[in-house]
């Protein structure tokens, strides 16, 4: 807690917004619609913290239905939103609910009670037609439900809302670290932020400053001397090579370990697990848990084993809690918390949003903004449920095979940088610029460069050189950042690396030691 | 058909023990998935690069203190004399058409597509021209529309590689003619100087730009047809230094090598069969008689008196690591050494770090014979060569092909030859 420093250069705002997940990117754009000046600080880059790495599932509440209803309605509301406002980050793949020879078939009829109550709509379907749809799954499944599960693209979804936020003049600021919040009295009046590339610190301003940090929000709350009880749920998820199913497709039983495999872009992905750790920096995965989703991905498709898995990573859900010790993550509420620091500590200006999940990142906004409209002079009304996101105007939801319509009728026309992913020179060299950045991981982020089935062992030279031969970085800073991407990748890769996946990996050493010999890179 | 020998694996070390077996009068079948890792090389013979963190001067100097450090290394099961004359046979009667320069004694530092200078024993003639040592004028051009090369990042870093020496470096980038395709491979553009005379080009967009003291690096990109002839016409033309830079696979180079030595295969009488995967063995008192081959249609028998299984590492599906960890050779099942003694394996964590499986291979006698137990080799007429070997990190010793070729040379000699008593021990 830091008072008033009258030295630094400062910016000033209606709303600042710390976080750059979907919750921050939402509310940065929920402000700025309703006209509010808005500044978004983010530590690192947008995304980085769980948006990023979470399974890509936008919920239909079916896997809420029986045991969390009022989260499984929040969902179905959402979805029907997002479909349209957000419909460039959608793919609708559709969901489906099976049951497998380990699960109770019985829970069927709960679940299908559970969705009417909720009104998520759910038909059961026979397991031939299932089997049909979905040809890779077990076929000793008894009972099979369809859902409007979807598969959501969250760097799009972020990028999306920021874009729309610009647009309505809010600044977003990535890679800027909340050093301390300024209290005046019993008001937050502002942050103490450093910009993480230029090293400069500043004051900004604000009349309401929302903590969106997720499940870094209790060390934003610390700062100004409030308390906010939210655990880190390590989940794992490993991304498989190829879709190995068209839908999400969800074991019908109380939600557990590794019962969700999606379609997610050209591969699909397979989730997850869920443990409290004390630090949501500090995300270690583990063999037992690998061992654990492939074994629980044998079930829903046979041969998952022998299936090439291309990445594992680790999210951390925020699991916001105000009383007692939970000792299962799963029994804490997935709805999401808002917390008004002057109700509670009596420290106005100050908000809390976390808890909740990335499909209801939309409502945890609104219902912010709407706070924060208490605070700045009265009610303005919530447009985001109408408006669409940028890129998402024409309502035309993604489309696996776009990026590969928009190639084929002239394929020879541009350098195909990324092949995995079709990234053109032009769209790196533009989204270098646009970005202003100088990190390769921030472009994979925007592009998905490096993401496939190579894990970037032809794209990473190329754009190295493109990044140095455009003048955004001298030959040292070049050479930097593709050994960070190469260790950055790593990191993702040495856990689930085994068949064809370390025959890439292999092959990837010879090409980065063997052929370009990075190890001895000038610094 | 009986064969002497059947050889399993069209990378460098196949290709070479089965082109010094048909030279010395074996009739030979070599069979594989389809081709091997010379489509992946830079095409240099790299004997030893880096012994740790330490570049290698001296080549012979430095495998015979590696070796009498580390006797599992694939080098340590072959004689130095035979060391030599597995790389003087493959220079001087193996490889000539890339007209090999260079010397076991001393490494050239050539500079790769990222601009760091890389030790290499031997190189293609397209490719010593660049050699840094003796430091001077460097010119990198590169092609517009070419992805896989970028000289200013090459020559941002040769300037700045810090050798005895001083190097200036520049680049420059031409623009070919329109070929009405906006994303040229390396294939697409050595057939462009094989058929459309992209020389002529090159050396008019160069004229008046290159100083006569400068050499100019290009992408290894020369023609691929003909060998190295337009490498030749473009250095007689320019009267300057020219020389070829490897760069991502495919490498132009190395199919030229893969080209030169299947011809000489072929014109020897060898039989090579790609797209098929050897499934095993029939064995009849404890020798294989014969390798059976799968092909679309079928599984084949073949009989034979010797084997050569070059099938590589992990890289080329010669070795695997299924999902429980559990790691396995995967023509024979032959036992693996350099396997950590765990259920299960895990790699470090960073990019860098020392990792578990780097050594994994086959174990074998100084006879180059996969040995288990006891170290009594499994089968008598069974040989391993190349990345197949344990014992040693190819891509980070840059030793790759110089292990092939020597122990390609070294298996062919074993079953030509067997010695009556193994090298190392009278040598010990």
């Amino acid at each position: 807690m830091a008072t008033q420093n009258t030295s630094m250069s400062s910016l000033e705002a209606d709303v600042l917004v710390i976080g750059g997940g979907s919750t921050g990117a939402g509310v940065a754009r929920d402000a700025a619609l309703r006209g509010f000046s808005t500044i978004l600080v983010e530590r690192r880059d947008l995304t980085d913290g769980t948006t990023g790495r979470f399974h890509g599932l936008l919920h239909s509440g079916g896997r809420y239905a029986v045991k969390d209803p009022s989260a499984a309605r929040e969902c179905i509301a959402e979805n029907r939103i997002l479909r349209v406002t957000a419909a460039d980050c959608v793919e609708d793949t559709g969901g489906m609910f099976v049951s497998t020879p380990w699960d109770d078939p019985e829970y069927g009829d709960l679940f299908l009670d559970g969705c009417r109550a909720t009104g998520v709509p759910a038909e059961e379907i026979s397991v031939a037609e299932a089997l049909h749809r979905e040809p890779r799954v077990n076929p000793d499944i008894r009972r099979a439900f369809l859902v409007p599960d979807a598969a959501l693209d969250p760097w799009k979804l972020v990028w999306g809302c920021v874009r729309s936020a610009e647009e309505h003049g809010a600044r977003i600021l990535p890679y800027h670290n909340v050093l301390d919040l300024e209290v005046d009295g019993d008001r937050v009046v502002g942050a103490h932020v450093r910009s993480e590339q230029s090293g400069e610190e500043f004051r900004i301003r604000a009349r309401v400053v929302i903590n969106a940090a997720g499940a870094w929000a209790g060390q934003i709350a610390k700062l100004a001397g409030c308390t906010v009880n939210v655990r880190a749920g390590m989940g794992l998820m490993i991304a498989m090579n190829h879709r190995l199913v068209h839908m999400c497709v969800n074991r019908c039983k109380r939600p557990s370990d590794g019962d969700i495999l999606l379609p997610l872009r050209t591969a699909c992905v397979i989730g997850t697990t869920d443990v409290f750790v004390p630090d949501p920096d500090q995300t270690e995965i583990r063999q037992a848990d690998i061992d654990l989703l492939l074994d629980e991905g044998e079930k829903l498709v046979p041969g998952f084993r022998q299936a090439r898995a291309l990445h594992a990573w680790a999210g951390v859900r925020p699991l916001f809690e105000d009383k007692a010790e939970v000792a299962d993550t799963r029994d804490v509420t997935r709805s999401h918390a808002l917390l008004d620091h002057s109700s509670r500590e009596g420290i106005a200006g100050f908000l809390t949003i976390t808890g909740g999940k990335t499909t209801t990142f939309r409502l945890m906004a609104e219902a912010a903004v709407d706070a924060a409209c208490q605070q700045l002079g009265g009610p303005r009304a919530c447009r985001t449920a109408e408006v669409p996101l940028a890129g998402s105007e024409n309502h035309a939801m993604y489309r696996i095979g776009h990026r590969l319509a928009v190639r084929e009728p002239v394929p020879q026309a541009e350098e195909i940088i990324c092949e995995c992913e079709l990234v053109t020179r032009g769209r790196l060299e533009e989204t270098i610029r646009q970005r202003d950045t100088t990190s390769l991981d921030d472009i994979r982020r925007l592009l998905r460069l490096g993401m496939g089935p190579c894990q970037g062992g032809f794209c990473i030279y190329r754009a190295t050189g493109i990044l140095h031969e455009g003048g955004h970085v001298d030959s040292a800073a070049a050479n930097q950042t593709l050994l960070e991407f190469l260790d950055e990748r790593w990191k993702g890769l040495h856990p689930i690396l085994h068949g064809d996946q370390l025959r890439q990996a292999r092959l990837d050493d010879w090409i980065f030691q063997g052929i370009l010999d990075v190890e001895h890179l000038p610094g | 058909m009986n064969y002497d020998t059947v050889v399993i694996g069209a990378g460098l070390a196949g290709l070479t023990a089965a082109l010094r077996l048909t030279e010395q009068g074996q009739r030979v079948l070599v069979v594989a998935r389809g081709v091997g890792a010379t489509h992946l090389s830079p095409a240099t013979l790299d004997v030893l690069g880096y012994v740790g963190n330490t570049r290698v001067e001296s080549p012979a100097q430095s495998v015979a203190s590696l070796v009498a450090s580390t006797p599992d290394h694939p080098y340590g099961h072959v004689s130095e004399a035979q060391r030599g004359a597995a790389l003087a046979w493959f220079v001087t009667r193996a490889a000539t058409a890339l007209g090999y320069m260079g010397s076991v004694e001393e490494n050239l530092l050539l500079p790769t597509a990222l601009g760091v200078p890389k030790p290499a024993a031997f190189a293609p003639r397209t490719m010593a021209g660049g050699d840094l040592r003796a430091g001077g004028r460097f010119v990198f051009v590169g092609f517009k529309g070419f992805k896989d090369f970028h000289p200013t990042l090459i020559a941002g870093n040769v300037a700045r590689a810090g050798l005895a020496a001083p190097i200036a470096a520049r680049a420059l980038e031409l623009e070919p003619p329109a070929s009405g395709r906006g994303d040229l491979s390396g294939r697409v553009l050595a057939g462009r100087f094989d058929t459309e005379q992209l020389g002529d080009w090159l050396v008019s967009a160069l004229e008046g730009r290159v100083d006569p003291d400068e050499r100019i690096g290009v992408p290894a990109v020369l023609g691929l047809r003909s060998g190295d002839a337009a490498w030749q016409t473009l250095e007689q033309r320019l009267e300057r230094t020219v020389f070829e830079i490897p760069t991502l696979p495919p490498s132009i180079p190395g199919i030229r090598l893969f080209n030169a030595l299947t011809s000489a295969l072929r014109a020897g009488g060898a039989r090579v069969v790609l797209g098929v995967r050897a499934a095993g063995a029939r064995v009849e008192d404890g020798r294989i008689e014969a390798v059976a081959v799968t092909n679309a249609t079928g599984t084949v028998s073949h009989p034979t008196r010797s084997v050569v299984l070059a099938s590589g590492g992990f890289a080329s599906g010669g070795i695997e690591l299924d999902s429980f960890g559990v790691t396995r050779e995967t023509v024979f099942d032959l036992p693996l050494a350099g396997v950590p003694d765990t259920d299960h394996v895990h790699f470090e964590p960073g990019y860098f770090d020392s990792q578990p499986l780097a050594r994994a291979g086959v174990p074998t006698d100084d006879l180059l014979r996969p040995v288990g137990g006891g170290g009594r080799p499994v089968y008598p007429n069974l040989h391993a060569a190349g990345a197949t070997l344990g014992g040693a990190v190819p891509w980070k010793e840059k030793s790759g092909t110089g292990i092939s070729v020597i122990t390609g040379y070294a298996a062919a000699e074993a079953i030509l030859r067997p010695a009556p008593v193994p090298m190392s021990e009278s040598a010990r």
